[in-house]
């Protein structure tokens, strides 16, 4: 990671220090505490633009916060606020709620929005049906909804809720984080309509979100599995001298670095604001596609203290488990993958594929 | 992570944009022309001199070399394209490639004056070819366990006596970089590291003979080399008497972590390309897309290696690393694309497709083998987590 970033890690390390993970439940969907920090330090509008209300600085330094807090388990909606629903928002010409307030992101086909006004551009809007899966429900404070448009037109509208007194139900990931419906009945919005393909590019970043969470929390997860190898002890010595965890460390590793190389390089497509779709859905897909070795292998090397929830390694192996089926699953990406490297004919594969990223 | 493991990113070369569409061009000529056919793993089976001397005519062989020695000092990345691109094209690469990826490097950091002026700008011409003599009847992971044996006579040449097995292409060569033993092993577990040297010996000489060993698809490309009282002069020497074990391990870390380690299959993939292209069954574009995103991951971690090595560090636990994941995904690549289609499997299949899922079949044991198997791989990097 470049140095740029030392000090946005750095700090929010300080923050976390004060927040040890919990579990999640019914009655704390959230670390509002954390957030509280957060947003005291300027770090929840990390990355967006000062004159939107932002703290200001680059992409990577939102990629650094997001990282340090999925590999903290911190929970709180940063992922979607830093990079996905507030870059949506002011890309869309949308005014961005206060980044102290916790945005997130719905990603709803199945909600139609009805134009409330005849304006162009930014405008009134009237959002009908029921968002599902939406992460943070009932915490996030405002929801940039991705609604399917109008009947006959093209594309999607992106719009902006206030999600209080919005009737939200109760569900959770494998990690108990808030992944409820939204029920909006004619809810009023601010919104603006998408081409196809900048929804596109919405539905491409909160995949590369989830990957950059993915690659973070698979690295702390190896971190934690070597660590704990070295520690702890069986027939007189660290099971890490054993060969045979050794050869199951190393292949954790192997997952782990293709992982990181590749989100890494995705994030770079993202940064040079070139095309990012097929960027994302690689980087989505192979993340997910680590998870289950490393989720697999850590528990099997830490042993029975690692199926406890006293111990921390579930507040990572349970959100990897989950974050890989979220926002589109591998199917959907790998398939999004597919067609588009094969877009320009069978015969292209190879040139699609050094184009990537 | 451990820092061990981390690799800056790759910067993006225009050279080696430009000389990845030249290579491409070049390889959509010589399909056009019929001058070779594309098949799978063509490092180790696709010998054709005629081609490799076409590579040199372009310079795309001895690519970082300096000029003195034939070489066109050109980056790595440069180099890293115009491999990709061979490998792609499933090529005729097994002439030149070892003497180009391995044993060259080998000259240029341990060879005399007089061996590189020699060897070195008939490498880059794709006109001298190389095996390494490292492996041993009794000596595969456990290299330092060889046998075969070289001692000084009254001239100061070397009398080898001994055999090599598993040498790729012994058959079509020039020359071996041979591991012997000159002297005693040391005491304590890394003693028998002590008293190797390697020997750059001309096959052609009296004293060596080189029977051939079939794999499974009936190919011959292995062989064992076995030395009866070979002479080797004494000046050919390479490197240091004793240091054999020290020059093969920064060798190997070289060899690890290029393209070869994870496109051997991919002729194959190109081809279910074509057929997904064709069918748009939903399985098949999943698959495709979950292969490709392995791919591109590997692709990624190779590209940091090649910028690293322009930047002269040695990332040899990386290298075992995308050794390890690469070959794996060779295999799988087989594996996953049989689950998804219904071809006959034969290498005199019709089907195209048929053909490439039997060659990646048959040769799938060697790529988790070759230059060091997966296990010890990770051995490597279980010692760059800390763990030996
Ligand atoms: C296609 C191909 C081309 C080759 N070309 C060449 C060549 O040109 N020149 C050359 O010199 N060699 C060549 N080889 C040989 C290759 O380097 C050896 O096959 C390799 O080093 C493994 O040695 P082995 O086959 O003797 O297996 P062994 O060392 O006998 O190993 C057998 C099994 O035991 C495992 N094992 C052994 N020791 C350990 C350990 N300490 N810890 C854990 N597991 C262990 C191995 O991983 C393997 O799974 C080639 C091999 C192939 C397949």
């Amino acid at each position: 990671m470049a140095s740029d970033q030392d000090l946005v890690v750095e700090t929010v390390r300080d923050v976390l220090a004060g927040h040890e993970p919990f579990a999640l439940t019914a009655d704390t969907a959230w670390d509002a505490g954390l957030w509280a920090d957060l947003a005291d330090a300027g770090l929840t509008g990390v990355g967006l633009p000062e004159e939107a209300g932002g703290s200001g600085g680059e992409l990577a330094d939102a990629v650094a916060v997001v990282r340090t807090l999925a590999s903290g388990a911190g929970a709180v909606p940063v992922a979607e606020q830093l990079l996905v629903a507030g870059p949506a928002v002011l890309a869309a010409g949308l005014d961005l709620p206060d980044p102290a307030e916790p945005l997130t992101l719905a990603v709803a086909g199945a909600v139609t929005a009805a134009p409330s006004d005849d304006g162009d551009g930014p405008g009134r809007w009237t959002l009908t049906g029921t968002a599902t899966d939406v992460a943070w429900a009932g915490v996030a404070r405002s929801v940039a909804v991705l609604a399917a448009a109008p009947a006959g037109i093209e594309g999607a509208v992106l719009a902006l809720v206030d999600a209080r007194g919005l009737a939200t139900s109760d569900a959770r990931n494998l990690a108990g984080e808030p992944r409820g419906s939204l029920v909006l009945a004619g809810a009023p919005a601010s919104g603006a309509l998408l081409t196809a393909e900048q929804a596109g590019v919405v539905r491409a970043r909160y995949a590369l979100a989830r990957a950059v969470q993915l690659g973070a929390a698979l690295e702390q997860v190896l971190a934690w599995t070597v660590q704990y190898a070295g520690e702890r002890q069986q027939f007189g010595r660290p099971i890490g001298k054993f060969q045979s965890v050794q050869m199951q460390l190393a292949q954790m590793a192997g997952e782990v670095t293709a992982v990181s190389a590749l989100v890494d390089a995705a994030v770079h497509v993202l940064e040079r604001d070139e095309d990012v779709v097929l960027a994302a859905a690689a980087a989505k897909v192979r993340a997910g596609a680590a998870v289950e070795v490393v989720a697999r292998l850590a528990h099997q090397v830490h042993g029975a203290i690692g199926f406890t929830q006293e111990y921390r390694l579930h507040h990572l192996t349970r959100r990897l488990w989950s974050w890989r089926d979220e926002a589109g699953s591998e199917l959907t990406w790998s398939k999004v993958l597919g067609a588009g490297l094969l877009s320009r004919g069978g015969d292209e594969l190879w040139p699609a594929l050094t184009r990537v990223v | 992570m451990s820092s061990s493991l981390t690799l800056a990113p790759a910067p993006s070369s225009q050279a080696a944009e430009e000389v990845r569409a030249q290579v491409r061009e070049f390889l959509a000529a010589e399909l056009a022309a019929g001058s070779f056919s594309t098949h799978v793993d063509t490092w180790l089976s696709g010998v054709d001199p005629a081609f490799s001397r076409k590579l040199g005519e372009r310079g795309w062989l001895g690519m970082t070399w300096p000029r003195e020695y034939g070489g066109h000092e050109r980056t790595a990345m440069e180099r890293y394209a115009v491999t990709e691109e061979l490998l792609a094209a499933g090529a005729p690469v097994a002439a030149h490639w070892i003497a180009d990826r391995q044993s060259g490097p080998n000259l240029l950091r341990y060879g005399t004056e007089t061996q590189r002026k020699e060897i070195l700008p008939r490498i880059a011409a794709g006109e001298c070819y190389f095996v390494i003599g490292m492996s041993e009847p009794d000596s595969g992971s456990d290299l330092a366990s060889i046998r075969t044996r070289a001692v000084r006579n009254g001239d100061g040449d070397f009398v080898v006596n001994g055999a090599k097995v598993w040498t790729s292409n012994a058959h079509h060569s020039h020359y071996a970089i041979v591991l012997v033993r000159t002297g005693p092993p040391g005491e304590g577990p890394r003693g028998k590291h002590q008293g190797l040297t390697q020997l750059l010996v001309d096959l052609s000489l009296p004293g060596i003979t080189i029977n051939p060993i079939r794999i499974l698809d009936g190919g011959h490309h292995f062989n064992e080399v076995v030395f009866d009282d070979a002479v080797v002069p004494g000046d050919m020497l390479l490197g240091e008497e004793g240091a054999g074990w020290h020059q093969v391990t920064a060798e190997l870390a070289f060899e690890r972590s290029g393209p070869e380690r994870f496109l051997s299959t991919y002729p194959l993939l190109a081809e279910f390309g074509r057929r997904v292209a064709d069918s748009g069954d939903a399985a098949q574009l999943a698959t495709l897309g979950r292969l490709s995103s392995r791919l591109l991951a590997l692709r990624q971690l190779s590209l940091r290696i090649a910028a690293a090595l322009d930047r002269g560090e040695l990332p040899d636990i990386p290298a075992a690393l995308v050794k390890d994941v690469g070959t794996t995904f060779e295999a799988d690549v087989a594996e996953e694309v049989r689950k998804v289609v219904e071809v006959p499997v034969s290498l005199d299949s019709p089907d195209p497709l048929g053909r490439a899922l039997a060659e990646a079949q048959l040769h799938a044991p060697g790529y988790t083998l070759r230059g060091g198997t997966n296990e010890i791989l990770r051995g490597i990097v279980a010692r760059g987590l800390g763990l030996r």
